[in-house]
């Protein structure tokens, strides 16, 4: 794990997660990199209370209803739309980071995100339909 | 941000030698794989269901599958691999000590193998109710 280097833009300072955080003279990749990062920390918060709901099986008919009431309330859909967010953002700007990581695509890098991003609006709208309408 | 990328493209970090390149590859082709399985996913447990979400007795019908057994478990090696890799990244890039990266190493690893395993259990137990 000896060549492993931290993350580093030259624009700001030293302090890595200050540096996140830092709007100065923000660019897309930037942000792309800020955002995907913020989306998978709250993914794998999500995982871990999937993890919890889904112990819930274990308590039987009884239990599991009392999850589905809580997960049909207006209040837990709202929720299910930012974490939908969350799953086409990460996914869709992974998508671009692993491409150009392989180096495919890097001169057109910002085309690429724009249109990963107008895919992923156009699936966030449906998903929402489909989740309010389901 | 851009001599970043161009420098990280030049280098091709795929084919990095080493254990960060490896590390590298399979986060991007867990996450590549995700993209599947989580689509995969989202349709079969929520859209195709009538209301969104089963019932308790559609639910043990559902994983009586082997064949959806055996993708639940997949979705969850390739997904708690791909978290945990992530997981390590922000933390090493918070530019840790060596003692605390190898800590952070053997968290990040016993985390992951903790989540598989009570994953896996709670897989059999509800495919046993």
């Amino acid at each position: 794990m000896q060549e492993y280097r931290t993350t580093r833009d030259g624009v700001r300072g030293e302090r890595p997660l200050q540096a996140w955080f830092d709007v100065r003279k923000r660019n897309l990749g930037s942000w792309a990199f800020a955002i995907n990062r913020l989306t998978g920390m709250g993914l794998i918060v999500y995982l871990v209370l999937h993890l919890i709901v889904l112990s819930t099986l274990l308590q039987g008919e009884q239990g599991w209803d009392k999850f589905l009431e809580i997960a049909r309330s207006p209040f837990f859909l709202a929720f299910d739309i930012v974490l939908i967010f969350g799953i086409l953002f990460h996914g869709l700007n992974g998508i671009r980071v692993a491409l150009i990581g392989m180096g495919i695509g890097a001169k057109n890098h910002r085309s690429l995100f724009w249109v990963l991003m107008f895919i992923g609006a156009v699936l966030l709208v449906v998903s929402a339909w489909k989740v309010f309408t389901i | 941000m851009q001599s970043v990328l161009s420098n990280q493209t030049t280098r091709k970090r795929a084919a990095q030698s080493g254990a960060a390149g490896a590390l590298w590859l399979v986060q991007a082709i867990s996450g590549l794989l995700l993209v599947l399985l989580l689509l995969l996913h989202m349709v079969a447990h929520h859209f195709v269901v009538e209301g969104g979400l089963r019932n308790f007795q559609e639910v043990l019908a559902y994983v009586s599958n082997p064949a959806i057994f055996f993708l639940e478990i997949v979705f969850l090696i390739v997904v708690t691999a791909h978290a945990m890799l992530g997981a390590r990244a922000i933390l090493l890039d918070l530019g840790l000590s060596k003692s605390a990266s190898r800590a952070a190493n053997w968290g990040i690893t016993l985390l992951g193998l903790a989540a598989l395993v009570y994953g896996i259990w709670l897989a059999v137990a509800i495919q046993n109710l």
